[in-house]
């Protein structure tokens, strides 16, 4: 291969700007390995790049570090916090299909679940009242059927006394 | 014991983002500024990128280098702004555009700022855009390359 021609195919400047495709890269990783021409010209550009953007800098108002620096303070504590909690991970059935599974940690009195569980313990929830009104229902009619016949018991006791008669 | 460890590692780390804002955040905030052409959202985004690169500091192996954070910074700014509002030079062409920028961007064809534009903004792939112009890669790759050439003789000047 011809180390000049394809320092100059613009290669290089695809790289640096981060639009060549995978094979281009791995390609110029091995080269650039190889020829320290291809590292020079890889240099170069970035220094070229860099100078461009020095040109168009635009210098950030002095509170922009204390609300990165917040945000950073804030992004360590959240998953410090994450980690005691319960975490539900995605993992492969043997059909493969995705089932989720829960992580308990025993350290934490909190558990984090799927969303779906919230409309399966309002299903729950309302079939639960809907059998306990069947039951209370179905309670009160066997105890009007047994006082009936008890009076029908009752009555026939009364007929079979009044025929002896 | 582990949380003065995990204590000393968040310290590092911080530091290492330190360092790379201290060398790049006035770069990176006018490149930002040159995609969104809004200075109040683009320091918005100047933090989330910069807290973007805390959260895979361990992962990236940042070396330091502009160029790794500006890809970094370009790859992020896909995600964060959407299509409407990425403009790239070429909205720029009716606007006086600013001394430094006409230093560099003044010089090129309607064409080679269009190809500088879509990768450099736009972060479009070369194979991507010769799809787009209907010319073949290394064409485009060949005028991405006297772009370049052009904008270092005018920074040189």
């Amino acid at each position: 291969m011809k180390i000049k021609e394809y320092i100059e195919s613009g290669i290089l400047e695809a790289y640096v700007l981060g639009s060549a495709s995978e094979a281009e890269t791995q390609e110029l990783m091995y080269l650039k390995e190889l020829h320290p021409q291809i590292q020079s010209a890889l240099y170069d550009l970035e220094v070229d790049i860099e100078r461009m953007a020095e040109y168009m800098a635009i210098k950030p108002p002095p509170d922009i570090w204390f609300k990165i620096e917040n945000d950073i303070s804030e992004l360590v504590k959240r998953p410090a916090a994450e980690q005691l909690s319960v975490t539900s991970r995605p993992r492969k059935e043997r059909g493969g299909r995705k089932k989720e599974y829960i992580d308990v940690d025993s350290k934490s009195s909190h558990m984090r679940v799927h969303k779906i569980w919230g409309w399966i313990l309002i299903a729950i929830f309302i079939l639960g009242k809907v059998f306990l009104g069947f039951a209370i229902f179905f309670y009160l009619e066997n105890r009007q059927i047994k006082e009936e016949i008890s009076n029908l018991k009752s009555e026939l006791k009364q007929l079979k006394t009044e025929i002896k008669r | 014991m582990l949380n003065i460890d995990q204590g000393a590692l968040t310290e590092n780390k911080l530091a290492g983002v330190r360092s790379l804002y201290d060398r790049h955040a006035a770069k990176l905030l006018g490149y930002i500024f040159d995609v969104v052409k809004d200075r109040k959202l683009a320091e918005e985004y100047l933090v989330k990128i910069f807290c973007e690169v805390s959260n895979q500091f361990d992962d990236l192996g940042w070396e330091g280098s502009w160029c790794q954070l500006q890809r970094f910074a370009k790859h992020q700014l896909m995600i964060f702004v959407d299509t409407a509002k990425y403009t790239g030079l070429e909205d720029r062409e009716g606007l006086t555009l600013q001394h430094s920028r006409e230093a560099y961007f003044g010089q090129l064809t309607k064409e080679q700022k269009h190809i500088f534009s879509e990768v450099y903004y736009y972060g479009k792939t070369i194979a991507a855009i010769s799809i787009d112009l209907d010319k073949t890669e290394d064409s485009i790759r060949k005028t991405l390359k006297e772009a370049f050439a052009i904008m270092r003789k005018s920074g040189e000047n």
